[in-house]
């Protein structure tokens, strides 16, 4: 059955949007991931303009996080202090990265904006992925017990000014990284429509040395405020966000995620850090093929919405 | 200044022309509704008073407003495919044209090109970032074809008989709203004898329109509500799962 998308300003089939909700909420409860880096392309690929593809997928990350947040927050595993200065940052990229994304649409450069980013940061995080957890597989099957984590060393992160105090992660460490960090997940966000977990956890544990049951939370806690903000800032600067749109695949997303969490819990470690890792090297493969092969078409129409 | 002939020859040259047109439509408006999937009007008229040796051509064309487009060009740049060079030029966003026979046969050129009749005669005002802007305005009627909004049908007026004429027109259902034109000319001997001008209202309605409309009107709340909302369901679930297991 179609159903007509608003803003987007085209018919779609219901059931197939429905679907990509779900298959990416299950993603999402099987890897512990937002999602957004898949559901992005999948909306693009299906014909969905980019534009509206990122600040829709945006709306439905800050629907689908809100319940994980409210879980860590319970559980107490949420660093507010930390979250909070990631927050403000990550608040002023967003509003660059919306503003940047404008700029680029009137250039007709958004789409090649979005493809490029995802495949640079997309190949780069699943080619580390890879290569660690096939390491890890080696050095358990050779009986070994891996590097691990020496927690308490110093690196040049403790090097830098104005220091403060994090209590929950039990760090005394510089503001400057976790600011850089917020402000470069926002600029993400709002170019990429993804939540920016896939970047921000790797860091938070191997850069900031957080510890891991904070990490989650802290990083959900972010890339709430900061998808909200990002979709605020589109429907005002890009009139993109489609409310239908977001609304059927969100219907899919919390179910998906259900059924992908109790999925999840059968996998080990590294074998869903080597799965998620494949399916990260597919997507950006996959578009970095689009980038490359003769379009069918190589001229394209954008008709000025009145 | 097609605008300026036209409506001189809609007022006067009726009037001293010798043979009439009249004309009409089947509805005025089209309203677009959840779950248009376009439709057809009937644009019909008569000849008054034909000659015996000939009853001339009739030329039915249906515009759009005119709507300022940008056409890309993707050129290879280190291997990738970016978009390079663009045109930017104003056309209808939508346009129509049927006759008795093809155009060709009808009127000279330059008589269709100042009537901007047939695909080819659009004026586009073009302005290409790399000077030719030909095959920008080319690729324009082609990307607009493809989704019904261009057409030529050169047989689509159907002679009822030798006075009583006929045009279906599709109007699809990618069609924007606004205040359309149908023109109805009758040629004779390659020059326009008459000629009748019919305004056509294209409207969307219900709820599609009214998202729409708030989207561009209250963008601020339109965002906060689209959030609330998506919040509010992924919390929503959080109690229906809990119920469940």
């Amino acid at each position: 059955m179609e159903i007509y998308l608003p803003i987007a300003q085209m018919s779609v089939h219901w059931l197939v949007i429905l679907g990509m909700g779900f298959a990416v909420g299950f993603l999402s409860g099987v890897f512990g991931i937002g999602g957004g880096f898949l559901l992005t392309p999948l909306l693009i690929f299906y014909g969905i303009p980019p534009g509206v593809a990122v600040a829709t997928t945006t709306s439905q990350v800050s629907g689908v996080t809100f319940s994980g947040v409210l879980t860590h927050w319970k559980r107490r595993t949420v660093d507010f202090k930390m979250g909070g200065v990631m927050m403000v940052a990550g608040l002023f990229g967003t509003a660059v990265g919306v503003w940047l994304f404008s700029v680029l649409r009137r250039m007709g450069q958004a789409e090649f904006a979005v493809s490029s980013s995802y495949v640079v940061l997309l190949g780069a995080v699943g080619g580390i992925m890879l290569n660690e957890s096939v390491r890890t597989w080696q050095a358990q099957r050779h009986g070994q017990t891996g590097g691990g984590r020496r927690s308490g060393q110093h690196n040049w992160i403790h090097g830098l000014p104005l220091k403060m105090r994090f209590r929950q992660s039990r760090l005394y460490i510089s503001a400057i990284p976790p600011i850089a960090l917020g402000f470069a997940v926002g600029v993400l966000s709002a170019i990429m429509g993804v939540g920016g977990a896939f970047l921000m956890v790797p860091v938070m544990i191997y850069l900031l040395k957080m510890p891991t049951n904070v990490v989650v939370g802290t990083s959900m806690f972010q890339v709430l405020f900061v998808t909200s903000m990002a979709t605020i800032l589109h429907a005002v600067d890009n009139y993109t966000v489609d409310i239908v749109l977001t609304l059927i695949l969100i219907l899919g997303g919390v179910f998906g995620v259900q059924y992908g969490v109790r999925a999840g819990a059968r996998l080990r470690g590294e074998q869903l850090r080597f799965l998620l890792a494949l399916l990260v090297l597919v997507v950006a493969a996959r578009l970095l093929y689009e980038m490359v092969i003769r379009p069918a078409d190589l001229y394209s129409l954008t008709v000025a919405t009145p | 200044m097609r605008r300026a002939v036209f409506l001189f020859l809609a007022f006067w040259a009726p009037a001293c022309a010798e043979e009439n047109l009249t004309s009409g439509l089947s509805q005025d408006t089209v309203q677009i509704t959840s779950n248009y999937n376009g439709t057809d009007i009937v644009v019909f008229g008569a000849i008054e008073e034909p000659t015996e040796r000939d009853v001339g051509d009739i030329v039915v064309v249906v515009r759009g407003p005119d709507t300022p487009m940008t056409v890309r060009r993707k050129d290879r740049i280190a291997g990738i495919w970016i978009n390079n060079a663009r045109a930017r030029l104003i056309l209808p966003s939508y346009y129509f044209v049927s006759a008795t026979r093809p155009l060709a046969l009808v009127a000279p050129r330059d008589t269709l090109s100042r009537y901007e009749l047939g695909l080819a005669n659009l004026h586009a005002d073009p302005e290409a970032s790399d000077g030719d802007p030909a095959p920008y305005v080319a690729a324009l009627v082609r990307a607009q074809a493809r989704t019904g909004l261009y057409r030529e049908n050169f047989s689509g007026v159907e002679m009822l008989s030798k006075s009583l004429f006929r045009v279906h027109v599709p109007v699809p259902a990618a069609v924007t709203p606004g205040s359309y034109n149908v023109e109805v000319y009758l040629f004779r001997d390659g020059t326009v004898i008459s000629a009748q001008s019919w305004p056509l209202y294209v409207d969307q309605t219900g709820f599609e329109r009214r998202l729409f409309d708030f989207a561009h009107v209250w963008p601020l709340f339109y965002g906060v509500s689209t959030v609330l909302m998506a919040i509010l369901l992924g919390w929503a679930s959080t109690f229906f799962f809990r119920r469940r297991t």
